[in-house]
């Protein structure tokens, strides 16, 4: 049996395996290793069955999304600028200005276009003949310096207004330096409205002005088109064409950054773009130190900074240049306390006064603020741990590929395409570390009333972070003997099937786990349990669409 | 620099040529910097401004004509576009709406414009703004007036 062959059987069996991260699983699946993925046509036969189902919508992104280089924008703008050009009869820097001035949206320039001509050359400037006629004089007077000047220093864009080329220069030089605004440009006299073109640009403005231009020029294409954004990862030049709303928003640059093409933070499935963008702000205002400061601190009485008491008596002096003397409890004057109120680490007038429940209120928000607090840095604390453990990971990969697969390639004597299943797995852990981390801004979230939901998102959550631990592991720490070994081993064969049964189990247990989640475990609320049971219930998706070979996964609830 | 003063010493000969032209402009050169202009204008029949005489001082950039060049009423007026303490305009064309085409002289006539059209929903005297954007037309008139007659009208004697 081919290599091949066993990783469609890892892929395979998974599919049609109960109760996955049963403890168990590794026995179940492959103990019937030679029941298919033999022949070709079993193969070619189960790999249809998976471009169906819905559940690898991810795999193919490229149906919803096309990650355009520099080089691919100036080819689509190209291409509706000769389309628009061609279908209208104009001429190329006229369609460039109409497609400027509709955003870049052919359809709407047509619409327009042929629903009345005359209008739309009115408003964007492109005039069907001179306004003013210049014949049989050597010299006009330029309109922006006032000077008379021989005709051929003289030129106009189709109104026919004079002005001289270096005050044509100055006024271009002007309109790039303002901004993207240039692209619209029209003739410097003041009611004329006749469009000033690339191709007046080309002939009159600086090198440097021109290459200005054509970047708005291109940046145009991109942020006018509603269907075109720029990839948001530093550095990255490239740009994402979305075409039809699929299932998923989270779209992968090319430069391997995923973002969601909805809000452009990082790809954040299964939590919401609103959820995602309440939790950096959360992680970026300065309220939590707010709350910080209210459960662990007091103003000073006098001069009302906080102040965290860390250790000792009640007796508190403020620093200079306050210098207050007061009773912590209280924070009444010390001046009135002594022996009398208590001593030093007492204080019977606060007492008595929270007897009298004086202080309830203050001391409530207090308590409140620190539960609040502590519970938010539990979720922070998960999220940004499976956030370096990401970048760790992207980084072991990069290792993995620049370094230690060609060494493992020589060691045992297998091409590197026959390794791609380590390229997987750490692909796998990467893309889970994400899903992961976004799970603690989810569960952050989840209302406090459902107990029956948090109940069973912190078990599934749990389940995915030991199998996600098992990957991790096996794909770090056990891959480290095959680095090390002599030559060719049949352990190494046996760590191959395990790792990408591992690979395999954890995508399908991560994509039912970000399905249930998007879904806002409504699961949960029909059952009104979250035992076992209903886990288990989550797992007909995982044999969807995967043929016959999955036994009674959907009658098992 | 050089083009810009080029061309503010042809708006000037212009001004020298035409001086009657417009009998309501009247835009002066300082003596020592050609940069440096201020215009008296009239206020525009049938309005609150009527009968008074308005200074306004021209700062010319550099870069003009460019650039436009800063104005300001150096006359105290009542008017929603008019700053109330600095005099400074809010006026499209003194800021995105610059042509290079535009001249000294046509700035003068758009201000003149505006004094006879005031845009209160751009208010940088609100007080005023309010006035008219209420509705209280009188109110605004009667100020204006007030203020024309105090401050923008010829002494006497």
């Amino acid at each position: 049996m081919d290599s091949e062959d066993d990783m469609m059987d890892a892929n395979d069996v998974e599919s049609g395996d109960d109760d996955y991260y049963s403890g168990e699983m590794e026995h179940d699946c492959y103990s019937d290793d030679g029941d298919y993925g033999e022949d070709d046509a079993d193969y070619d036969y189960i790999a249809d069955n998976l471009e169906e189902a819905d559940d690898i919508v991810s795999r193919l992104q490229q149906q919803y999304y096309t990650v355009l280089k520099e080089e691919d924008i100036f080819q689509l703008q190209e291409d509706d600028i000769l389309n628009v050009s061609a279908v209208l009869s104009i001429s190329r820097v006229a369609a460039t200005i109409l497609l400027c001035y509709y955003n870049w949206s052919v359809g709407k320039v047509s619409d327009e276009w042929f629903a009345n001509e005359e209008v739309v050359r009115k408003t964007v400037g492109l005039l069907n003949e001179r306004v003013v006629q210049i014949s049989n004089v050597r010299e006009v007077i330029c309109g922006i310096c006032f000077e008379s000047l021989p005709v051929d220093s003289i030129t106009s864009a189709a109104c026919g207004h004079p002005f001289c080329k270096e005050c044509w220069s100055g006024y271009i030089n002007t309109a790039i330096n303002d901004g993207p605004g240039c692209l619209l440009l029209r003739c410097p006299d003041p009611p004329c409205q006749a469009a000033v073109g690339q191709d007046m640009i080309n002939e009159l403005a600086s090198v440097e002005d021109k290459e200005k231009y054509d970047r708005y020029l291109l940046r145009s294409y991109v942020e006018n088109n509603k269907k075109t954004k720029w990839c948001p990862a530093p550095g990255c030049e490239n740009a994402v064409h979305f075409t039809a709303g699929g299932g998923s928003l989270d779209v992968s640059c090319l430069c391997s950054y995923s973002f969601c093409w909805n809000c452009t933070e990082e790809a954040h499935r299964p939590v919401d773009c609103g959820t995602v963008a309440k939790w950096i702000l959360k992680n970026s205002a300065e309220s939590e130190n707010m709350n910080w400061i209210l459960a662990n601190s007091k103003p000073c009485p006098k001069c009302k900074r906080p102040i965290e008491k860390n250790h000792g008596c009640m007796h508190m002096t403020c620093t200079p240049p306050c210098k207050f003397e007061f009773c912590w409890l209280c924070l009444g004057g010390w001046s009135d306390h002594g022996e009398r109120t208590g001593g030093f680490y007492a204080c019977n007038r606060y007492e008595a006064a929270k007897q009298e429940g004086a202080y309830d209120e203050a001391e409530r928000r207090r308590e409140m603020a620190k539960n609040s607090l502590e519970r938010y840095t539990h979720y922070y604390e998960r999220w940004a741990t499976n956030q370096s453990s990401r970048q760790k990971a992207l980084s072991d990969l990069h290792q993995m590929q620049t370094v230690n697969l060609e060494k493992l390639s020589n060691i045992h004597c297998t091409p590197e395409t026959q390794l791609k299943f380590i390229t997987d797995a750490w692909l796998q852990i990467i893309e889970c570390r994400r899903v992961l981390k976004w799970t603690y801004a989810y569960g952050y979230y989840l209302p406090e009333h459902e107990p029956a939901k948090r109940q069973f998102f912190e078990y599934v959550q749990g389940e995915a972070e030991s199998g996600l631990e098992r990957l991790h592991q096996c794909a770090e720490k056990e891959l480290q003997q095959f680095l090390i070994a002599e030559g060719p081993s049949k352990e190494f064969h046996e760590f191959r099937t395990k790792l990408a049964g591992l690979t395999s189990v954890t995508k399908n247990y991560f994509e039912n786990l970000v399905k249930a989640l998007e879904n806002g475990l409504a699961d949960v609320d029909s059952r009104g349990a979250c035992s076992q049971t209903t886990t288990s219930s989550k797992e007909p998706v995982a044999s969807k669409g995967k043929n016959s070979k999955c036994k009674g996964g959907t009658s098992k609830n | 620099m050089q083009a810009s003063r080029a061309r503010l010493f042809k708006e000037y000969k212009e001004v020298q040529r035409e001086k009657s032209a417009d009998p309501d402009i009247q835009l002066v050169c300082d003596d020592s910097n050609i940069f440096k202009w201020t215009a008296l204008i009239k206020g525009p029949s049938e309005t609150p401004y009527e009968g008074g005489v308005f200074q306004l001082a021209f700062s010319v950039p550099e870069q003009y004509p460019l650039q436009p060049p800063q104005v300001r009423f150096l006359t105290k007026i009542f008017h929603p576009n008019v700053h109330f303490k600095t005099g400074e305009i809010c006026l499209d064309i003194l800021k995105n709406a610059w042509s290079p085409a535009w001249t000294l002289q046509s700035v003068c006539r758009a201000i003149i414009a505006l004094m006879a059209h005031p845009e209160p929903d751009s208010p940088l005297n609100c007080d005023s703004g309010n006035l008219l954007r209420s509705g209280d037309v009188r109110g605004y008139q009667s100020m204006a007036r007030m203020y024309t007659r105090l401050a923008a009208s010829p002494k006497k004697g």
